[in-house]
This record gives structure tokens, C-alpha cells and sequence, in this order.
């Protein structure tokens, strides 16, 4: 009874065997199928064939486990990662984003059990997240994190971060603002405790070369408030005489609190939406940084397939910078058409 | 649980059982019928008597006007505002300004309206957690209406056909809130959840699916736009409306409104003659005169000697005046009694004089330039702040102990210990005056707190001249708290002047811009009309009955599970409308507008005295809640302190505000019993 059993287990396991060899020259099989692992990565080609076999990308599923998915810059960046698996034929699942690291963690190891081919995540919370991505990481699942996490995905063993060092970005801002002339600059922020937007002030405080303030005004799920807030800290210090947003709404609100106050300053923003485009088509804002989100959900889906089926990594071990790119009065023009249907 | 005997069916009940209460407001006893019917059985015997001999009701408690406003339940939240008002002057140099009392006033209105709609429904008994998603869902809709059509489009409609369209939708979601609270019985914390989380996933799917993007823009591609825009968009330019004799106007309105308010009081507190003195009306004459005068005076004069003059002319007036009134009006006392001061009061008088010298000392002797830091985080400055607040405090509070006590004894025991408590705030005032190097302080403190000096002197010399009624009076009652609104609308009035007009010398001077809209009014508008709902109309008593207790209610016919739905209807209406405000204002709507907001409603209107529990609450709480609010974000970035603390004051304001809410409830109850 119990070999019988033991036997008809094992059939549907050799059919998947034989299932997942099927139509590749490989005489390699037997060191790598395991029969644990129907979705398991195509065998190690030793000689390698002149094609990537597509009938592989079907069975691909990969995850992307993020700590948002509202908002204009990350509606774009969820687009970036659907396209890329339409465009790759893979599947890709997203977990819905939220800024909880325990959230995070249990969508990882849900991932995990659930044989994923690949994990992309981004790391709000490094702490929380590094152990479990090492043990996805561990058990055979290529890791990539974007948009937060350039410090640390060495020490997961990820294969890359796809993202912009936001104190890069900020040290470009900086820079912006000097060119202007400006001399105080007010940052502003839209949330509290949330280390990106602090490491983009502190960025653009590194270049510059007057002083910054730096400060949150006010959740964008209230405009209203934000924008009164700023006009409070505007009509308070007439030394302010630039603004920083570390958000699209946000340097919106700063743009109309320092209309309404009459006052000329020059701002500058992070990321991009159709209205602030336009507003720096008008002139009125001076650039905006631009992180080219897309690219973080794209290229993250990219090089896990390419990964997966063809071994290959990008960027020698280093990251891979989607930013700073700015959008200035020269090129506003062409990237507002873009913005407008939600690629950038 | 059985109902407690204060809660609001239970004082629902108790009014229909009395014939003295048309309405039947619970909360609003201390509106005495001005328009009860003669045939009233409580108040006709009192009425007769103000022209007979005096047969007073003696069942019948008298509450002096004081006790009835101190026990509205709006008192706490007033309280809080001004005080936190007067906090955040203090530390900013540009909070108090026009251009920033706009800005929080702003902040405000959007939640203040939803914080109005949100009380009514809690007095109701209920919570809706969606109503902050729900504003931004509205303003979506409306503008994924009228959005030209095409690849990215909407609908492309009118907005005159959209905001119908999107008010229906709203009326159902409510109705559908109400629905399934009621039928299914489950609180409707959850079930308003689950809306909430709904509301948030169309939102964005939605918008996504049709609309391609997460944010909705330009509203103004409607084709009615620019008619819309008016209505809720308008906008109100301060440096663009100059007004020549504003300041005449401002200070009229605030003499003749003070004045006016000085004439209720003693209405209300005073015992009317039966032979009116013409020699008192002589005087009344006069002093409105010198009133008027002075006025004129101020009008055409300038320079601060001329003013302060004029001023002192215009308060010598109005005291002459409210005498004349007084002498020609009510009662004059006979027995005053000796001056007799116990050894308790003894003390507290002399500690409290002691203290408030210190405390003039302390303010003078200590450099108020300094900013070395002592302790951390405590400057010099800072200290002496702290010292002098901290002596001046214990002074005032021991001498008004003292006269607490005093107004039991007799008139002249009243009027001694209430003097020397003028004299307290009038070094107070000599203070301010001799050491503060600052003109705002020096100014505008300096008047206020002289103006309280002088009032309570005033007060007490007229109260030791003057009986004091100790009965009701329908007809007093009457005439007097017609004055206190009059006088009110007189002091809103001249607020309002000095708000939205402008000087030349004061766009000479480069005031910064002000700008104010008309959501402002729409604020105002529907906190009043909201008011008027819960304390004269029979769905407004419906609403504390069900939130008092549901079962009770329906025993007594009202119509339960229609009120809730009815005000989850109007909780979806007022989101409706501050979604259309918001569309209006930024042009684009972002998913996540409004996510997480309706926490905030909450807390302002438990902030303005509405119980989590129901049953007891005012719609003028929850606008004075939200206000409450808003100040500290922008007092905070005024004072260019460190933002990050500002939702710790929040949480601090919240705390305070439920204490004293209690405390002041309990007091009330006290006097009400």
C-alpha cells in the first residue's frame, strides 16, 4: 500500500520533470531538476543556444512587493513594471503597497513559499526587510530592490538596486539652486519620518550654498493645509527666497502660498505630474527632479527575466541610477505629452 | 444600560412633559421662549408679575445670566479657542496678522464643514469613518464628469448637469451607509469602514481605468466653469478693497457692539423699577454723546496722545452712559451691608496683592533680551515668561477666590474685594505697558487687558448701586438676549470691516497680502444653518434622541432608523460639497485626497464638546473644533518652530479639551440640578 503510494506521488513529479526539459538540447538535467520545484529556473546551460527559449516566460512569476502604490509617483512607476511584463510575456504579481514593514515582510515570505521566480522589492525599512529578502535570496529567488534601499542591497545579495540616490538627486538640486542665486531655502516635506525625503533635503543642504531649512508641512491628503502652512512659514522669514518641494503636490502648494503672498521665489521639485509640468512650461518653477520612475518599475521586471533565462546581471555589482533627471523650461514641452498618458 | 438622567432623550422626554419648551432643544434651556405662546404655564406668572407687585415663583430656580451662558455646552470649546488663539499671538510675530488668521481660517473651512456634519451624526450616535475618503471621491467624480472626453477624458459634461448628478451619487452612498448600519444592526464604525476601504480602491481604480492616471485634473475645462467659480471659488483680495473710513466704521461697530453687550448684561442681571427715573435717561443721553463724540474725534484726529485721549473721552462716555441707563432702569440697592472681610478672605487678598507685585518685579528685574539658556530648554527670556505668568496666575486666582467668596456676604463686602480685583488686572496692565518692548504687545495687550481692568471696576461700582434680580423675568429675558445677539452681530461686524478692508496708510505701510474666499462664508453658513437644525427644528431634537438613547426614542415615536439615515445622508452631502470646494480651489483631485481625514473630523468635534458616546454634542462645537485644529499648523510654522511637533500638540490639545469638556459638563450639571 504505502509504495503504491509512494510510486503514484511520484509520477506527477516525474511528468513535471519531463515537462520542464522539454525542448531544450541540454544533456544537463539531472544535476539541477529538482522535483520540489515546477516553476523552477531553466537548467544551467552549459552550451549555450542561440535563442532564449520563450516558452519558458510563460511560467514566470514574478513579485513586486513595494511600501506604496498611490500617489502620482508611484501610479507611473506600476506602470513602468505591467509593461514590462506585457512586453516579456511574464506574469507579475504586485502586492498591494503599504508602508508597514510587517506587511512587507509577510508578502515576502508569502512570495517565497509560493515559488517565486523573482522578488523585486523596495526598502522603506531596511531593518525589517534585509532578513527575509536574504533568506528569499537563500533559497534560490533573485532579488532586486528599487527606489529605497541603495545602502543595503549588497548586504542582501540582491542583484542590483534600481533607483536614484536621492542624496545625489539632492546634491543636483542644490546645485540648481545656486545657479539661481538663491540664498535661504525652505524644504519642505509631505510626511514625517520618511528617510528618502530627508535624505533629499540633506542633499540639496550639501550643495547649496545658503541655508535650508527643512521641515514638514502638511500631509498631501490636504492641500489646504499645506499650502496655509507654508504661507504661515513664508510670511514669518521674508529671508526665504527659494523653496524646495520633495514631492510634486507639495511644490504646488509652495508655488500658490508664495503667489498669494506676492512673493518671487524660485522653487524646485521632485517628480513630476502634468499640472507642475506645466507650471515649469509657464516658468513659474524653476526645474523638477525628475527620478524617471518608469525605469524603477520597468527595469527591475527586465533583469529578473533576463536573469532568470539567461543569467545575466547589469551594473557590475553597483546600482543603477534612474535619476537625478530634470525637467527645466527647455524640455518641459515634450515630457508634459508624456506625463499626460502616465509614462513619466 | 437604563439612560442616564441627563442625557439628551432623557431631557427630550422631560421637555415634552413641560409645556415651557416648544421645541423641546434639551440643550438649549437657557433659550427662554421668546416666542412661547401666552397660554405657557411656567413663565405666565412671572410675566404677570413684572407689572403687578412682585409674586415671584419661588419653585421656579433663578439662574443668573452668567450660570446660563457658563452652561452651554459651547463654552468649553470657546474657551479652548481663545486660548489657544492668544498662545500662538504670543509666540509669532505674524500669526495675529489678517493675511495668517485667513489662512488658518481656510484650513478650517473645508474641515470645519465636514467636522459640522460629522458632530450631528455623533450626536446622532453614529460614526462614519468614510466621510474623509468620500471628499475626495466627490471631487473626483465631478471632475472625471466634466473632463473633456477623449483618450485621457471624462464624460464631458456641463457642470450644471455634473453636480447633480454627483450629489445623487452621494445621497446614495449616505443612504446606503444608513441602510446596512440599520438593517444589519452592526456599529457603524465597521460598516462605515468597509466603505471607507471601498471608496478607496474605486477611487483609484477608477480613476486609472478611465482616466488613465491616479490624479484628475483640470476641472476648469468645463464649459460653466467660470460661473461655478464664483459660487465656490470666489476670491477676496484684502489689498485690492480699500476703504477710506474703515477704521471709523471698525471701532464703531466694536463701541457701539460693547456697548450695546454692557446694556444686555445688566438687563439680565439688574431688577427692573416700577417707576422709571427720567433723570437717568438725561444722563444715558449724555454719555452716548461723549460717545459719539469721541468717535468723531478719533475719525478726524490722529496720533497717539490725540487717540488715547479720544478713547479715554469714549470709555468716560460709555460709563456715564450704562449709568444713566441703570439710574433711569433698575432698582437701586438700600442695604449695602459693612465691609466685612473674614480672615480666609484677609489672606487671599493679601497673598494675591503680594503675588501680582512680584510678579511686576519679576517682569521688570529680569532682562527680557536675553536668550542665554539656563535649563534646557528655557532661555532667560523664557523663565521670566514662565515666572511672571506663574505669580500673576496665583494672584489673580487667590484675589478671585476671594471675591467668589465676598458675593455671598453683602454689597459692600462685593464691592471692596471686586475693586481690589480690578486693581490686580490693572497692574497686570501696568506691566504689559511699562516693560514690553514690543509694540504688539504694548498695543494691542496693553487695550485689552486695561478695557478688563476698567470693566470689572465699572461692574462692581453698578452692582454695588444696583439690585440684582433674583427671579425671572420673561420680559427682561427677552429684551436682553435680544442686546446680547445684537450687540454680538455689532462686534462680528466690525471684525469683518477691519478683516477684508484695507487702509492707505496700511498699503503705504506694505501690509503683506490677504486672501480670503468664499468658502469661508460657506463655512459660516452652514455651521449657523446646522445650529438652527439641532436646536429648532424637530429633526434636531430627533437627532439627541437617538443618540441619547435609540430605544427610548423609538418608544416616543420618533422615527429612529429614518433620523440615522438621514444624517449619514448629510455627512455624504457635506463631503459632497467639500469635495466641490477642493475641486474648485487646486483644479486636480489626487486618489489619496481626503484619506485619513476623518479622524480629524472626529477630534474636532470631540475638541468642540461632542460625545463619543452621543446624546450631547453642538454643531458650533465642531466648527470651533476644527478652527481649534487648524491653529496650530499654522502657528506653528509661524513661530518657525520645529513642525514635527505638531501633531504632538494635537494629541495634547485633544487630551486637554476632553478634561475640561468634562470638568465644565459636570459644572454645568452642577448649576443645572
Amino acid at each position: 500500500m504505502k509504495t503504491s503510494k509512494k510510486l503514484l506521488a511520484l509520477l506527477p513529479a516525474l511528468a513535471l520533470v519531463a515537462a520542464s526539459c522539454g525542448g531544450s538540447d541540454s544533456s544537463s538535467e539531472g544535476s539541477t531538476d529538482t522535483a520540489a520545484s515546477s516553476d523552477s529556473a531553466a537548467p544551467a546551460e552549459t552550451n549555450a543556444p542561440e535563442e532564449v527559449d520563450q516558452t519558458q516566460a510563460g511560467d514566470l512569476t514574478f513579485h513586486m512587493i513595494t511600501h506604496s502604490d498611490d500617489g502620482p509617483f508611484w501610479s507611473v512607476l506600476k506602470r513602468g513594471a505591467d509593461a514590462a511584463a506585457a512586453d516579456l510575456g511574464v506574469t507579475l504579481v504586485w502586492k498591494p503597497g503599504v508602508n508597514d514593514a510587517q506587511v512587507m515582510v509577510q508578502d515576502i515570505e508569502a512570495a517565497i513559499a509560493e515559488g517565486s521566480d523573482g522578488i523585486a522589492a523596495s526598502l522603506p525599512d531596511p531593518d525589517a526587510l534585509v532578513g527575509p529578502l536574504q533568506a528569499a535570496v537563500a533559497a534560490g529567488v533573485p532579488v532586486i530592490t528599487l527606489n529605497s534601499g541603495s545602502n543595503d542591497y549588497q548586504a542582501i545579495g540582491a542583484l542590483t538596486h534600481v533607483g536614484q540616490s536621492e542624496v545625489i538627486a539632492g546634491n543636483g538640486a542644490g546645485q540648481r539652486f545656486n545657479d539661481a542665486g538663491a540664498t535661504k531655502i525652505l524644504c519642505g516635506q509631505q510626511e514625517q519620518g520618511n528617510v528618502a525625503l530627508t535624505e533629499r533635503c540633506e542633499g540639496l543642504a550639501e550643495t547649496f550654498s545658503g541655508e535650508v531649512v527643512i521641515e514638514f508641512m502638511g500631509l498631501d491628503a490636504d492641500t489646504t493645509e499645506q499650502q496655509n502652512t507654508i504661507n504661515a512659514a513664508l510670511a514669518a522669514d521674508p529671508d526665504i527666497d527659494g523653496f524646495m518641494g520633495v514631492g510634486p503636490v507639495i511644490t504646488l502648494s509652495g508655488l500658490r502660498a508664495a503667489q498669494d503672498l506676492g512673493r518671487d521665489l524660485t522653487i524646485g521639485g521632485f517628480d513630476l505630474t502634468p499640472e507642475l509640468i506645466g507650471e515649469i512650461e509657464a516658468g513659474n518653477i524653476a526645474f523638477t527632479v525628475d527620478q524617471q520612475q518608469y525605469l524603477q518599475g520597468y527595469m527591475p521586471v527586465l533583469l529578473l527575466f533576463l536573469n532568470v533565462t539567461n543569467q545575466n546581471t547589469l551594473g557590475g555589482g553597483l546600482p543603477i541610477l534612474t535619476g537625478p533627471g530634470f525637467v527645466t523650461p527647455d524640455n518641459a514641452a515634450q515630457i508634459l505629452a508624456l506625463s499626460e498618458v502616465g509614462t513619466r | 444600560m437604563g439612560p442616564s438622567p441627563r442625557t439628551g432623550a432623557s431631557l427630550f422626554l422631560r421637555s415634552l412633559r413641560s409645556t415651557s419648551l416648544p421645541f423641546g432643544g434639551p440643550v438649549s434651556e437657557q433659550d427662554t421662549p421668546t416666542d412661547a405662546p401666552s397660554a405657557v404655564v411656567t413663565t405666565s406668572a412671572i410675566d404677570a408679575s413684572d407689572s403687578l407687585a412682585p409674586a415671584a415663583d419661588e419653585r421656579l430656580l433663578y439662574r443668573s445670566i452668567f450660570q446660563r451662558l457658563f452652561i452651554r455646552p459651547e463654552v468649553g470649546a470657546i474657551i479652548g479657542i481663545v486660548g489657544i488663539w492668544t498662545f500662538f499671538w504670543a509666540v509669532s510675530e505674524t500669526f495675529g496678522t489678517v493675511g495668517q488668521t485667513f489662512g488658518w481660517l481656510d484650513t478650517a473651512s473645508t474641515v470645519g464643514i465636514m467636522a459640522v456634519a460629522v458632530s450631528m451624526l455623533m450626536i446622532g450616535g453614529e460614526f462614519d469613518l468614510s466621510s474623509g475618503a468620500m471628499t475626495g471621491a466627490m471631487g473626483m467624480l465631478i471632475i472625471y464628469l466634466v473632463k473633456e472626453t477623449g483618450e485621457l477624458g471624462g464624460r464631458g459634461f456641463p457642470l450644471v448637469i455634473a453636480i447633480p448628478i454627483s450629489l445623487l451619487i452621494a445621497l446614495g452612498i449616505g443612504y446606503v451607509n444608513g441602510l446596512v448600519v440599520e438593517r444589519t444592526g452592526q456599529p457603524s464604525f465597521i460598516i462605515t469602514l468597509g466603505t471607507f476601504f471601498a471608496l478607496i480602491g474605486l477611487k483609484l481604480g477608477l480613476a486609472k481605468r478611465f482616466v488613465g492616471q491616479i490624479q484628475i485634473g483640470r476641472t476648469d475645462e468645463a464649459a460653466d466653469f467660470d460661473f461655478f467659480r464664483l459660487i465656490f471659488a470666489a476670491e477676496w483680495e484684502r489689498n485690492g478693497h480699500e476703504l477710506e473710513v474703515r477704521d471709523a466704521l471698525y471701532i464703531g461697530c466694536f463701541a457701539a457692539g460693547f456697548a450695546i453687550l454692557a446694556l444686555a448684561f445688566s438687563e439680565l442681571w439688574f431688577k427692573r423699577r416700577e417707576d422709571m427715573q427720567p433723570a437717568g435717561l438725561v444722563m444715558f443721553f449724555v454719555g452716548v454723546g461723549l460717545g459719539v463724540g469721541g468717535l468723531l474725534g478719533l475719525h478726524a484726529t490722529d496720533g497717539t496722545a490725540a487717540n488715547a485721549a479720544l478713547v479715554a473721552v469714549m470709555a468716560i462716555g460709555g460709563f456715564v452712559g450704562l449709568f444713566g441707563w441703570a439710574t433711569w432702569r433698575y432698582e437701586p440697592s438700600v442695604d449695602h451691608g459693612a465691609l466685612s472681610l473674614d480672615s480666609q478672605m484677609r489672606r487671599r487678598l493679601g497673598l494675591g496683592m503680594a503675588a501680582m507685585v512680584l510678579s511686576f518685579i519679576v517682569a521688570i528685574a529680569i532682562d527680557s533680551s536675553s536668550t542665554n539658556q539656563i535649563l534646557f530648554p528655557f532661555t532667560t527670556q523664557g523663565v521670566r515668561v514662565i515666572l511672571y505668568l506663574l505669580l500673576a496666575g496665583i494672584g489673580i486666582g487667590l484675589i478671585a477666590m476671594a471675591s467668589q467668596a465676598a458675593l455671598s456676604v453683602n454689597a459692600a463686602t462685593k464691592f471692596a474685594v471686586t475693586a481690589v480685583f480690578a486693581l490686580a488686572i490693572g497692574i497686570v496692565a501696568l506691566t504689559v505697558f511699562v516693560d514690553s518692548s514690543d509694540t504688539k504687545f504694548r498695543g494691542s495687550l496693553f487695550g485689552v487687558v486695561l478695557a478688563a481692568a476698567v470693566t470689572v471696576l465699572i461692574w462692581a461700582v453698578l452692582t454695588f448701586r444696583f439690585e440684582e434680580r433674583r427671579t425671572g423675568s420673561a420680559r427682561a429675558d427677552r429684551l436682553g438676549t435680544r442686546l446680547l445677539a445684537l450687540g454680538s452681530v455689532l462686534l462680528f461686524v466690525g471684525v469683518a470691516f477691519r478683516m477684508l478692508f484695507i487702509t492707505a496708510e496700511e498699503l503705504a505701510a506694505g501690509v503683506p497680502p490677504a486672501k480670503t474666499s468664499v468658502r469661508l462664508l460657506w463655512f459660516i453658513l452652514f455651521t449657523i444653518a446646522m445650529m438652527w437644525v439641532l436646536a429648532r427644528t424637530r429633526f434636531g431634537s430627533w437627532t439627541f434622541a437617538v443618540g441619547g438613547n435609540k430605544e427610548a426614542a423609538r418608544q416616543v415615536g420618533v422615527p429612529a432608523g429614518r433620523t440615522k439615515t438621514q444624517l449619514f445622508m448629510l455627512v455624504s452631502v457635506a463631503a459632497w460639497f467639500v469635495g466641490l470646494l477642493v475641486a474648485f480651489r487646486i483644479n486636480s483631485i489626487q486618489a489619496n485626497s481626503g484619506d485619513g481625514q476623518e479622524f480629524i473630523f472626529i477630534i474636532a468635534a470631540v475638541v468642540g464638546g461632542t460625545l463619543l458616546t452621543g446624546g450631547y454634542g453642538t454643531a458650533f462645537g465642531g466648527a470651533i473644533g476644527a478652527c481649534i485644529l487648524s491653529i496650530p499648523a499654522i502657528g506653528i510654522s509661524s513661530a518657525r518652530w520645529n513642525t514635527d511637533w505638531r501633531f504632538l500638540i494635537v494629541g495634547v490639545i485633544l487630551l486637554l479639551a476632553v478634561v475640561s469638556n468634562k470638568f465644565l459638563r459636570n459644572k454645568a450639571e452642577g448649576i443645572r440640578r
